[in-house]
């Protein structure tokens, strides 16, 4: 049982971590997801070691330590609370960007960045030419 | 009772400011007073700490054992009022200067109750626990100010962060198949006896858990778009208290209940911070941009944490603990710094520069000289030179920004000095960096007393 648990971690995990790496921004939070449940599976088969699960033993059986279950339970809550953020998250950045995919977010974002900057120095450019004709004015009175 | 109010207020009133819309001036105002109160109380908690010892209470009065123990000591306190001091003056900042969305205020009171749990918990569960709840909070803070640099600032920073959480938990698994215990005292105490290889890896999953949350040099991809992405008041909050996680995480699991396996991996350690130090400070040169140098500057500093922690020993951890708590301040000052203009600012500016880079009057020549100590305690000559060649990279990188940024004759390129009342709260923590400098026996007589708990049997 120990040894299945192991390997069902294993192979979530592996997953979780393949879909991580992955471009697009669906499969990132999948691969989370996945990730996350291999953390969980873990916790149950860290309390594997003595019997059944705790639930209608008869009295003096082995029973298995229903502690890890708790904490399963507290972990899958923060773990669903967790994923929801960062689904809303993708959601937003879906809506702001027009496209899932984690290059052309970069793209994108490069090309408003680059745009920004254009202005900023535009608008330096500006004031820096205003102030020089402010100058050449007051040169030419004081003469 | 004390430790549970200190973490109550913060907690209800989160729960409370969440739920009101935190663009209304006097929600911000009540996010500030909660903090301070919270402060407050904290500063209570730790006289009592540093007069009497550590303070414990178990929850719901079941048996030690049975119940949850919340167990305040002197290092906890120490990084719980550091935390909350930086909270306040971001949130100060922010509140001052309008703040932006709802949810804001309401998100920075939960994230000082998330982050005061943490440090007071005894429990390996609890603390994975509060670990996840301070770190929602952050998720949610990153994304503040909804432009398009702070949303991608947010999904880089929550996919990452997600993961290092579930190793976490990963950790924490194994740390309670192989001791059966999940109380800290206990798992310090079985860990002796379990098989090494199983300790060692471990010990790996926590170690790699709280260098994602530092930025470490291996783990630090995601640290400089987030830091430059997301707004001055949060990347404040985010390398001044939420990193700190990391660093008490590295000396209360490593020092506390991973003794052995720190020992074994000193030289790893050493290694790593002096990348990281290395790495940070040269990319830190060679960025334009203020709020990128920063961040860059940020994996730097916490790579002298590491390299105090590696060489270990009573000097080497005071160094770590006294450096986490300078290095907090300061990034905390220069973030918030970086976000406003005026000659004050400058001025505030200035002392965060000198204090990064250990130059006397400022905080960080305490720190620095500390670091020097345990080099030399090391016997490493390389050591000393990484620190000296750290140091000056680092003011080379702060005094290029502070030309750019602050040094301008002309006031079209430096903008229009932000209001008095927006540039207090850098000029309170940089008096505080200041004071914090010309007097340090405080702080030294705080690290020591949190090592001294810390190694405390």
């Amino acid at each position: 049982m120990i040894l299945a648990s192991a390997l069902a971690a294993a192979v979530l995990f592996g997953s979780g971590a393949y879909l991580l790496l992955k471009r697009d921004l669906i499969r990132m939070v999948a691969g989370i997801m996945l990730i996350s449940q291999s953390a969980v599976v873990t916790i149950m088969a860290a309390g594997l070691s003595r019997g059944p699960a705790a639930i209608a033993v008869a009295p003096g059986d082995a029973v298995s330590d229903p502690l890890p279950q708790a904490l399963a339970l507290t972990a899958l809550v923060i773990g669903l609370a967790t994923v929801a953020l960062l689904l809303a998250l993708v959601h937003r950045a879906v809506v702001v960007f027009r496209t899932a995919e984690q290059d052309e977010l970069a793209a994108t974002e490069a090309v408003h960045e680059a745009g920004l900057e254009r202005q900023r120095q535009a608008d330096r450019e500006e004031t820096e030419a205003r102030l020089e004709d402010e100058r050449r004015a007051e040169r030419e009175r004081a003469r | 009772m004390l430790l549970s109010t200190a973490l109550l207020v913060p907690w209800v009133a989160g729960a409370v400011l969440v739920a009101l819309d935190g663009r209304l001036r006097v929600v911000a105002w009540l996010a500030v007073a909660s903090l301070a109160a919270a402060l407050a109380l904290l500063g209570v908690l730790a006289a009592d700490v540093f007069g009497g010892g550590a303070r414990q209470v178990v929850t719901g009065g079941w048996p030690a054992g049975v119940g949850i123990v919340l167990r305040a000591d002197a290092l906890g306190v120490v990084f719980a009022l550091l935390s909350v001091l930086v909270l306040l003056a971001a949130a100060a900042h922010e509140a001052v200067g309008g703040v932006r969305s709802r949810t804001f205020p309401g998100l920075v009171v939960l994230l000082g109750a998330g982050l005061t749990g943490l440090f007071v918990t005894a429990d390996v569960f609890s603390f994975y626990v509060f670990f996840e709840l301070a770190m929602t909070a952050s998720y949610a803070l990153s994304a503040y100010g909804g432009k398009r640099r702070q949303l991608r600032a947010a999904l880089v920073f929550t996919a990452v962060n997600l993961l290092g959480s579930f190793i976490f938990l990963l950790s924490v698994a194994g740390a309670y198949r192989v001791t059966g215990a999940l109380a800290m005292e206990q798992v310090a105490e079985r860990v002796l006896a379990v098989n090494p290889n199983a300790a060692i890896l471990i010990a790996a999953g926590f170690f790699i858990a709280f260098c994602v949350k530092l930025g470490l040099f291996p783990f630090h991809f995601w640290l400089p778009t987030v830091y430059a992405g997301a707004r001055p008041a949060v990347a404040a909050i985010l390398s001044g208290a939420v990193a700190n996680i990391g660093a008490y995480g590295l000396l209360r699991f490593g020092v506390d209940l991973f003794p052995e396996q720190l020992r074994l991996s000193g030289v790893v350690l050493v290694v790593l911070g002096a990348a990281s130090i290395v790495y940070g400070g040269v990319l830190a040169v060679s960025r334009g941009d203020a709020a990128e140098m920063l961040a860059y500057s940020a994996i730097g500093q916490v790579g002298y944490v590491l390299v105090a922690l590696g060489v270990g020993g009573p000097v080497g951890l005071v160094a770590a603990v006294l450096y986490s708590v300078i290095n907090s301040l300061n990034k905390a000052l220069l973030f918030l710094a970086s976000g406003v203009r005026g000659a004050l600012v400058a001025a505030a500016f200035a002392v965060g520069a000198l204090s990064v880079a250990g130059v006397p009057p400022a905080a960080g020549f305490v720190g620095k000289l500390e670091l020097f100590r345990t080099g030399v305690v090391a016997g490493s000559a390389a050591l000393v030179v990484l620190l000296v060649v750290g140091s000056a990279l680092s003011l080379v990188y702060l005094f290029q920004v502070y030309q750019r940024g602050f040094w301008r004759p002309d006031p079209a390129a430096t903008g229009t000095p932000s209001p008095l009342p927006q540039r207090l709260p850098t000029a309170v923590l940089a008096l505080l960096v200041l004071a914090a400098g010309l007097w340090p026996e405080p702080l030294l007589l705080l690290s020591s007393h949190a090592v001294d708990a810390l190694l405390a049997p």
